[in-house]
């Protein structure tokens, strides 16, 4: 399987580590009364898709970035690569 | 309590040999330091100009000064590492990297590296068959660099001249980046034909 990153190019997928799901993203607030619940389903609750999905790769044998790949799970089709910290940042995150 | 002198080593030891039209050899008396980006980007890429004498460079090319001292890679779109000479000058002092300020991160990293060189027509024959990344000219120009595994070890690869690379492996494994690299060599090496 091949990662088109988009910094460094097409890049084959021994360099990178798979975390899963990209909505760990969008870590909750600890602050937030129903805090308790929010982390119970950031960790635990995932969607398993058969299809399209979005991931988080990491470049560990690269340039240590961390990707958010769309992938279609059943046929290994990758249609987009995003650098995560552009993903984060376009939801408003500074960093 | 008995006068000892150390005497510094290279992780290879100096390692220097011949594979037919090939040498690998072991780079030596080099400084390599990383730069990190803090996230104020702008001070510290004007601090890096006016210290190195050099852009900073993208992810996968480098930059050299103008004089020559500094060479950068650009190995992430926030860091890069810095490589110059770390030969003892006549006066005993060893060149140091320059203060860069506050906004950016740096660290010394000579003794994490071991670096190789090789050079010669077979290099590119012997690299492709361990490597993931097409190092051929016409798409690795010269000049570009990157980072990524060689026999499962992790290597920053910098294409420096026609038919010459320099690679860097950590130290802890340099032996058996060594070894790889050797094997390969053997392997694709011409054969003298006698008759």
């Amino acid at each position: 399987m091949i990662i088109n990153h988009p910094l460094l190019g097409p890049r084959d997928a021994a360099e990178f580590v798979y975390l899963g799901d990209a909505s760990l993203i969008n870590r909750p607030d600890s602050a937030t009364s129903n805090a308790a619940e929010q982390f119970y389903e950031y960790l635990y609750l995932r969607d398993n898709v058969a299809g399209e999905m979005r991931e988080l790769w990491y470049h560990e044998q690269g340039d240590r970035s961390w990707l958010v790949v769309t992938r279609n799970t059943l046929t290994h089709e990758i249609s987009n690569v995003e650098l995560a910290r552009d993903v984060a940042r376009a939801q408003g995150r500074n960093r | 309590m008995a006068e000892l002198t150390l005497k510094a080593q290279t992780p290879l030891r100096g390692y220097s040999n011949r594979f037919g039209d090939t040498r690998l050899s072991e780079l030596s008396d080099t400084a390599i330091y990383s730069i990190g980006l803090a996230l104020e980007t702008a001070p510290a890429l004007k601090a890096i100009k006016n210290s190195l004498g050099t852009d900073w460079p993208e992810p996968g090319k480098s930059a050299s000064s103008t004089d020559g001292v500094y060479r950068l890679l650009g190995l992430q779109a926030d860091q890069v590492f810095v490589l110059f000479s770390a030969a003892t000058a006549s006066d005993g002092q060893s060149q140091q990297l320059p203060n860069l300020g506050q906004n950016t991160y740096t660290t010394d990293q000579s003794d994490s590296w071991a670096g190789l060189y090789i050079e010669g027509l077979s290099a590119v024959a012997a690299l492709e068959r361990i490597c993931p990344i097409d190092l051929h000219s016409s798409v690795f120009e010269i000049g570009r660099v990157t980072r990524t595994s060689m026999e499962h070890l992790a290597v920053i690869i910098l294409h420096e001249a026609e038919n010459r690379y320099l690679l860097l492996s950590p130290t802890s494994s340099a032996q058996s980046f060594l070894h790889a690299l050797e094997t390969s060599l053997q392997n694709v090496i011409p054969i003298p034909i006698d008759n």
